[in-house]
């Protein structure tokens, strides 16, 4: 095969690409934990490597760009190179609301609501990245459209979870005036938690969307 | 360029000279493509066939150079034919102007038509026809003449002998020559640089009034800058010209030109496409492979 050193830049690119992702999704399954244990030191860890998920989407980017300008790839090459320069921007991006569970989880002073299963939500959104990555590594077009369908259930799951948290909001009955400031602060970072988890989702529907561009040159799922 | 301009070498007149752009507007005959009135269709629609080729076969002696290609190639916009080494494209080229002529060995078979013409019909005179279809080589090619006689000389074959020094200033400006050599147009035109020689052999081609514009490699002996002006004016060009340019640097042709034909080792024409659709998505596994370098 020709031009072997390209060919070996490329199968790299794809592993670093699937590296990032192992790393952001454990980072996320990290901030859910702390969420969840109300661990503190867990979560100043989860901000913390949040450094190094950026360093390394800058390294992928530029290892991107290097390869555009240097080997002037075509056809099924330039559309992985391009899908690969997009989908890190999204694990980036996930990166960033793993961190801000740790924040919420600094923040939070007590129990979150009881009936609102984030766990169960924030299990949804791993095993989306998760699938999208195995899209992307095997190039499985089914798999894109699969995961679009997978978030709209996480949609809907994101809506109910929303409604039980201010339908309770709504009935509680306040036995202080403090308890409204803490309820107030509870219910922000409730809804800011949901929030976030469906970004994460909308984030691995992406990436399918960005491989199906890559196998089939078709925009279908981008927006 | 009608038929009959084709088949009689002698009867150009300037005015025929001034007006021949306007006859390219004309329908070609049995094409099928006829002018988009409203306007509201895309280029690919309105655009008229200049070179058509129908199961189009070349040998040398025994061997087959290209098979069975099939191709219209539009007027007015640059057609890039790339491959690798013996796949034909050099031989596709040169039997578009008859340079196969040339070759004792060499049967055409199929149709080959310009402007609705077979070229290959006895009634057609190849030298007449290479006027209207002008060649530029790999390697500058200016004849050891002055810089304005290498000009004049497609004025000549032409009959034209009034305005010659307009009409070489003319050929010169469209070769994105002129301010170059305004002040040395007496001088040899092999003193000049690589990339000069070529726009000069450009200018040259031009100077015959072609419709057609043949490149053979003509930037691979020359420097990056030197090519940078080449591609410059073969986008230029282009608006006035069909140019159809045969290259091995596949960037080249990425870059300027608006259809590419990829033909692949056989003497087949594997694809021809919206060049940005062969460098996108390919149709054909067999020209992914070539382009991105897995073959050949």
């Amino acid at each position: 095969m020709a031009r072997q050193s390209y060919q070996e830049q490329l199968t790299e690119l794809r592993e670093d690409v699937l590296y990032m992702s192992e790393v952001v999704m454990e980072r996320l399954r990290m901030g859910l934990d702390a969420l969840e244990q109300k661990d503190v030191e867990l979560a100043e860890e989860v901000i913390e490597g949040d450094g190094e998920v950026n360093r390394m989407y800058l390294d992928l980017e530029q290892d991107c760009i290097d390869l555009l300008a240097l080997q002037q790839p075509v056809a099924s090459d330039l559309r992985f190179i391009a899908a690969s320069f997009k989908i890190i921007t999204d694990l980036e991006r996930i990166g960033d609301l793993a961190t801000n569970l740790g924040e919420y989880t600094i923040d939070a002073e007590r129990d979150l609501f009881p009936d609102v299963d984030v766990q169960e939500m924030g299990t949804l959104t791993l095993q989306m990245i998760e699938d999208a990555m195995i899209a992307y590594d095997t190039e499985d077009v089914d798999f894109c459209y699969e995961l679009a369908d997978r978030d709209d259930d996480l949609d809907h799951f994101a809506e109910r979870a929303s409604e039980i948290v201010v339908r309770d909001l709504i009935e509680r009955e306040l036995e202080s005036p403090d308890e409204v400031e803490y309820l107030l602060q509870d219910v922000s970072r409730l809804l800011l938690t949901i929030r976030d988890l469906e970004r994460v989702g909308d984030h691995a529907v992406n990436i399918a969307a960005r491989t199906l561009y890559m196998v089939e040159n078709d925009d279908e799922l981008i927006y | 360029m009608t038929n009959e301009q084709m088949t009689s070498s002698e009867t150009e007149s300037t005015d025929e000279h001034e007006h021949g752009r306007e006859q390219q507007t004309a329908p070609t005959p049995g094409s099928g493509l006829t002018d988009d009135a409203d306007g509201g269709g895309t280029r690919s629609e309105t655009e008229r066939t200049v070179l058509e080729a129908r199961n189009l076969d070349v040998f040398y002696g025994d061997e087959q150079a290209l098979r069975d290609v099939d191709i219209d190639i539009p007027e007015n916009r640059v057609t890039a034919v790339i491959g690798p080494s013996g796949c034909g494209k050099s031989t596709f080229l040169r039997s578009i102007n008859r340079m196969n002529d040339l070759v004792d060995t060499c049967r055409v078979d199929g149709k080959l038509a310009f402007d609705g013409k077979n070229v290959y019909d006895e009634d057609v005179d190849p030298v007449a026809l290479r006027r209207k279809i002008g060649m530029v080589f790999q390697s500058p090619n200016p004849f050891p003449k002055s810089i304005r006689d290498n000009v004049a000389y497609g004025l000549e074959v032409q009959g034209i002998d009034d305005n010659v020094d307009e009409a070489v200033e003319q050929a010169l400006k469209r070769a994105a020559l002129w301010d170059e050599v305004k002040d040395q147009l007496d001088e040899s035109g092999l003193e000049l640089s690589g990339g000069q020689q070529q726009r000069l052999c450009i200018a040259r081609a031009i100077a015959t009034d072609p419709e057609v514009i043949l490149m053979d490699e003509p930037a691979s002996a020359l420097d990056p800058v030197a090519t940078s002006k080449i591609e410059d004016l073969i986008e230029d060009l282009a608006e006035e010209y069909t140019v159809v340019i045969v290259t091995h640097n596949m960037q080249q042709a990425a870059r300027i030109s608006d259809k590419t034909a990829v033909f692949l080792t056989g003497g087949e024409l594997v694809e021809f496409g919206e060049t940005n659709q062969i460098f996108e998505n390919p149709d054909h596994d067999r020209v992914e492979d070539y382009i991105t370098g897995k073959f050949g």
